[in-house]
């Protein structure tokens, strides 16, 4: 039972079609409380449909998802979703699209207000808090949203490809941010990504998918000592494991 | 080529094609047989009804009357407009209810509801705003319906998963989303409720340019007609550059501080 407890995600029997398109297959498999799960997999396999069906943006085919317990409902959990093109909201400065989750959530001014700060400075966003995003260039627009998902200190954090349009600097800093923001709060967290290199190094579970129709190849686990060190032979041996498996379905 | 020379230049583009404007006009006033009012005895008669009223009233004060109509009947149009075109956009049954109706009403030009309109409403200043109204209406609710059924998935999506409910997503993201197609709306809609005024007056008012313009047609004063198209055309271009600061002021987001 204790294990049971402990289980955050528990996806069941997940089928998704679209029309006649069977995008996810019978898909099964639990993710822990405290995860950090990384997916990865061919392109066009399904993460993103995976996501969107974890947070009831698309309808389940058959099977279930639930968080804690029960189905996943954004009102009730405290749970954030990094879209993987920019989701900001252009008619907000870029202060107030941080705000605006919290806001939504009712939590006090002076939390809001304090969060808020807290994340205009870890992101580097201060600068240009009065900004509008349409100012801005594609890389801060993301850490906008970023911003606006951190700030919620969610319990479950959904990223999909949030890095994708970073350059490298930015990226491996924000990696390293949301680990800190993992570790600091305790919370799970879903990472899809299509770069290997980010997937060993971010999580302490790999999920490698198949082609479509999509199932779970393999869970993998991570256990290298943080910080992680690309060049240490055991990541590298762990990464080109990650790529093969990908590569030769 | 700087900006300042560029400016310059587009400025002098803009006030030779109204000088083009006023040659063409000499010379066509000044053919033979033409009934077509000089530009000096255009200007004299402006000054003229500047100072004589026609009809108790100064070209001013019937421009004033027209314009009170036109928002009077604007200002019920924009909030009756948008509500029911956010009410077409964003519920579906609204839409399966209202949408064939509206659509098959919506074909009728304002004009041909005249008859109707002075047979339950008399000859008085109501049927002129429920004129202007019908004109009006119709852009407002296609657009802002249009609007909200425009909006990009993403963004509400990204409302969902932050918690928002179904009302909060009309009044935080929705609306904010569709404020530009609003106005886009309201633009339309100013200039067809302008040009319903004209169109209601000149079948039956005492006052506002559209009876100018009939009066004008009666006694054969040809200047008189001429001053008060004129006068549609520039009182309509002010109203465009109001609603073009509204834009700046209502929709910041759109308008780069920067560049």
């Amino acid at each position: 039972m204790s294990e049971n407890d402990n289980v955050k995600v528990r996806v069941r029997n997940l089928t998704k079609c679209f029309g006649d398109l069977k995008v996810l297959d019978n898909v099964s498999f639990d993710i822990q409380k405290g995860d950090f799960v990384c997916i990865v997999g061919p392109t066009g396999c399904g993460k993103t449909t995976f996501l969107k069906c974890l947070v009831r943006l698309f309808s389940l085919t058959e099977g279930e998802i639930l968080v804690d317990g029960e189905p996943a409902d954004p009102k009730k959990h405290n749970l954030s979703f990094v879209f993987q093109n920019p989701s900001h909201l252009p008619w907000l400065t870029v202060e107030k699209n941080i705000r605006y989750g919290l806001e939504l959530k009712k939590y006090p001014e002076q939390l809001i207000r304090e969060r808020t700060e807290e994340i205009l400075g870890l992101l580097g966003l201060d600068k240009v808090r009065n900004s509008y995003p349409h100012e801005l260039s594609a890389s801060t627009v993301q850490r906008i949203v970023i911003g606006r998902s951190f700030a919620m200190h969610p319990d479950l954090l959904l990223m999909d490809e949030p890095y994708g349009q970073m350059d490298i600097k930015m990226r491996y800093y924000l990696e390293d941010e949301v680990i800190k923001l993992w570790q600091a709060t305790g919370s799970t967290v879903i990472f899809i990504t299509h770069n290997v290199e980010e997937a060993v190094y971010l999580s302490n579970k790999c999920l490698i998918l198949s082609q479509k129709p999509t199932t779970v190849k393999e869970e993998l686990k991570i256990d290298l000592p943080r910080p992680r060190d690309i060049a240490s032979p055991e990541f590298v041996r762990l990464r080109e494991y990650v790529t093969s498996q990908i590569k030769w379905w | 080529m700087n900006d300042k020379v560029k400016k310059l230049l587009y400025g002098l583009l803009s006030v030779s094609s109204l000088a083009l404007f006023v040659v063409v006009w000499v010379v066509l006033s000044h053919a033979e047989g033409t009934m077509l009012p000089t530009p000096t005895a255009t200007f004299s008669r402006f000054i003229d009804i500047m100072q004589n009223p026609i009809s108790k009233a100064t070209l001013p004060v019937h421009i004033w009357v027209s314009l009170r109509r036109v928002l009077i009947a604007f200002l019920f149009a924009v909030v009756i407009g948008i509500a029911l075109g956010v009410g077409l956009g964003w519920s579906e049954k609204f839409n399966a209810f209202f949408g064939p109706l509206f659509e098959m009403i919506r074909p009728i030009p304002p004009i041909a509801w005249i008859p109707m309109i002075i047979i339950w409403f008399g000859i008085g200043e109501t049927a002129k705003i429920v004129i202007v109204f019908i004109g009006a209406f119709t852009s407002i609710v296609l657009n802002t319906s249009a609007g909200i059924r425009a909006i990009d998935p993403l963004l509400i999506s990204a409302g969902k998963v932050l918690g928002a409910n179904r009302r909060q997503l009309l009044v935080d993201v929705a609306m904010p989303a569709t404020i530009p197609a609003i106005l886009a709306g309201i633009r339309t809609a100013l200039s067809s409720g302008w040009m319903c005024v004209v169109a209601a007056e000149m079948i039956a008012a005492r006052q506002g340019v559209g009876f100018l313009i009939v009066r004008g047609q009666e006694i054969g004063d040809t200047a008189l007609i001429v001053v008060c198209m004129l006068a549609i055309g520039i009182v309509s271009a002010l109203l465009s550059l109001f609603l073009t600061k509204m834009e700046g002021v209502l929709c910041p987001w759109q308008f780069s501080k920067t560049q």
